[in-house]
């Protein structure tokens, strides 16, 4: 599972994701991890691992057929990798997100009418918000590339889209069942897979002329972001944890909608007709609809029905999803930032390096798999022998480096490398932040 | 919002509120004793933590019964979104503001215990 190519894009094998054991095993995974480390280097190695977890329990089928990748399917789904699994997913979900307990409390005695209050106020202070990463897009200096990684972000999503919603469909729990099915089911197209949510996402990428199967840009994902698509299923595998799972995806439902009406609207400033926004487009529609079956036919009606016994953990998981939905939209903000001011990194990396220490000295050989990390302190890289490409985003050029020349890689910010020459050398010094 | 580090009373209408931590939850609770409406949030806590004891005449508040007055909060990191109840008849159920503002001097000491620290009166006037 943890074994990569050279390439810096994964094939069309869902089975397989690049998880640099090297990097792994620098994690310290006694401690769990702490609400201010969303974005850092221990977050980025659980969350692609919990991640993996995860779609395990789910189906994925590669397009082409499975002819050549029987193996790969019967290791990812066997017996050996399940146990794992099981034996070790509640403890890593303890280690990455364990620190909700104590950042979102809830107390009071709530009402149906209260919680009603505090999701309108959560909503209509997010309707009235601007999105950093569209932000970011719009004063990038390369806003095609800066469009594209957040595209990536999406992509972790959109292409396996509601898998941890189906987790939540069975069992016997009345009309609001049925209301959460009505909207798996637009999700899906109704079972017209040229209508399905993840059909129109893949069409939306070849626009960009960007691959579409399944975790392409697994080495792109961040951290956050990873965090907040595993989070659905964090809350949906452990049904004890339903309520603040339709909290959050009711938060998610309403919000969803104007957050593409401004996606939108970025995408046409940066491509104009150039891309394919069908997708965009659905949700900006299709999620007034959700938004509005979430709050009355699941949400409140949960509420009424079962009573203040669960309307704190209602309104948790609302609070929950804001919180993640929030770091997801930094995180991608903070990655746009950093790939589109390499130059400027640079020169601060000369400088940082000139007054630090040596640090940690690692070979790389040209055709080495490649694979993206990022640190849980900033960090100058310091070429000392060879050239490398440094890489930061999926769709834009690299950064070529040679003996010599520096970068500072802000903590939790994501970078591979690729050796040009047959071997370089680099050097990783940890910065004491300012 | 309230930024727990800087608020921790505010004013309704006539009600005040302060915030009450019991283990690490905070609650925001009623600032009222129920003899003739002393302030709790001016109380100390009996040596057995399970009572306040009022300032003015000295009555004895269970915590529990205390934080039974607690208005519906959602607290996330440093920030609190009260649910305030309404303050006429005409007036919807609840309103949330998004920022209530209190008079505590900017520096306030944000590990402060309100239950024995001179909170200050904070005014929140209803929209
Ligand atoms: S007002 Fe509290 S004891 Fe009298």
């Amino acid at each position: 599972m943890s074994t990569g190519e050279p390439h810096i894009l994964h094939g069309a094998n869902p089975y397989r994701r690049m998880l640099m054991p090297d990097a792994m095993s620098e994690v310290d995974f006694s401690a769990s991890l702490g609400a201010t480390e969303l974005t850092s280097h221990r977050s980025l190695a659980a969350h692609r691992v919990l991640g993996t977890f995860y779609e395990a329990e789910t189906i994925l089928l590669p397009e082409q057929g499975l002819q050549d990748l029987r193996t790969d399917f019967d290791l990812f789904y066997g017996t050996d990798l399940r146990r794992l699994r099981e034996s070790s997913l509640s403890d890593l979900e303890d280690f990455a997100f364990g620190f909700l307990d104590d950042e979102v409390d809830v107390t009071g005695a709530w009402t149906v009418e209260a919680l009603d209050a505090y999701f309108q106020h959560a909503v209509a202070e997010a309707d009235a918000g601007e999105s950093p990463a569209l932000t970011a897009i719009t004063a990038a200096r390369r806003p095609t590339v800066a469009a594209d990684t957040y595209l990536v972000q999406l992509a972790l999503d959109g292409l396996t889209e509601a898998s941890a919603m189906s987790k939540n469909l069975g069992g016997a729990y009345g009309p609001e069942q049925s209301a959460l099915f009505k909207i798996f089911i637009d999700e899906f197209g109704y079972g017209v897979h040229d209508a399905k949510h993840t059909t129109i996402f893949a069409k939306l990428l070849r626009s960009r002329s960007m691959a579409s199967h399944v975790h392409a840009y697994w080495n792109f994902y961040l951290a956050a972001p990873l965090a907040t698509n595993n989070y659905y299923y964090y809350v949906s595998r452990d049904h004890a944890k339903f309520f603040r799972y339709v909290g959050a995806v009711t938060y998610a439902e309403r919000v969803f909608a104007p957050s593409f009406v401004k996606m939108i609207a970025t995408y046409r400033e940066v491509f104009g007709d150039d891309v394919d926004l069908h997708y965009a487009d659905e949700h900006a529609h299709i999620d007034q609809h959700h938004g509005r079956i979430t709050r009355d036919e699941v949400l409140l009606a949960l509420a009424k029905r079962h009573g203040p016994g669960v309307i704190p953990e209602l309104a948790r998981g609302i609070a929950e999803a804001r919180l993640l939905g929030s770091w997801f939209d930094e995180d991608t903000a903070a990655q746009i930032g950093w790939a589109d001011t390499i130059g400027y990194h640079r020169e601060l990396g000369l400088k940082a390096a000139a007054e630090s220490d040596e640090g940690r000295r690692i070979d790389l050989a040209a055709g080495s798999p490649f694979g993206t990390r990022s640190h849980d302190r900033t960090t100058a890289l310091v070429v000392a022998d060879g050239e490398l490409d440094l890489v930061t985003t999926a769709t834009g050029e690299p950064d070529r480096m040679t003996r010599g020349d520096a970068v500072l890689i802000p903590s939790g910010r994501l970078y591979g490398l690729q050796a040009v020459s047959p071997t370089c050398t680099y050097e990783v010094r940890p910065i004491a932040d300012q | 919002m309230i930024d727990l580090r800087r608020h921790n009373t505010v004013l309704v209408g006539h009600e005040r509120y302060f915030l009450f931590q019991t283990e690490t939850r905070w609650r925001m609770v009623h600032d009222r004793c129920p003899h003739r409406g002393g302030p709790l949030s001016l109380a100390r806590r009996t040596p057995d933590g399970r009572r306040l004891s009022c300032p003015w005449h000295g009555t004895k508040i269970g915590v529990a019964a205390l934080c039974r007055t607690a208005l519906p909060m959602v607290r996330s990191g440093d920030e609190a979104t009260v649910v305030l109840p309404g303050t006429s008849q005409d007036a919807p159920v609840s309103v949330i503001r998004r920022r209530i503002l209190a008079n505590l001097p900017p520096d306030a000491d944000a590990e402060t215990d309100p239950t024995d620290c001179n909170s200050s009166t904070g005014s929140a006037q209803p929209h």
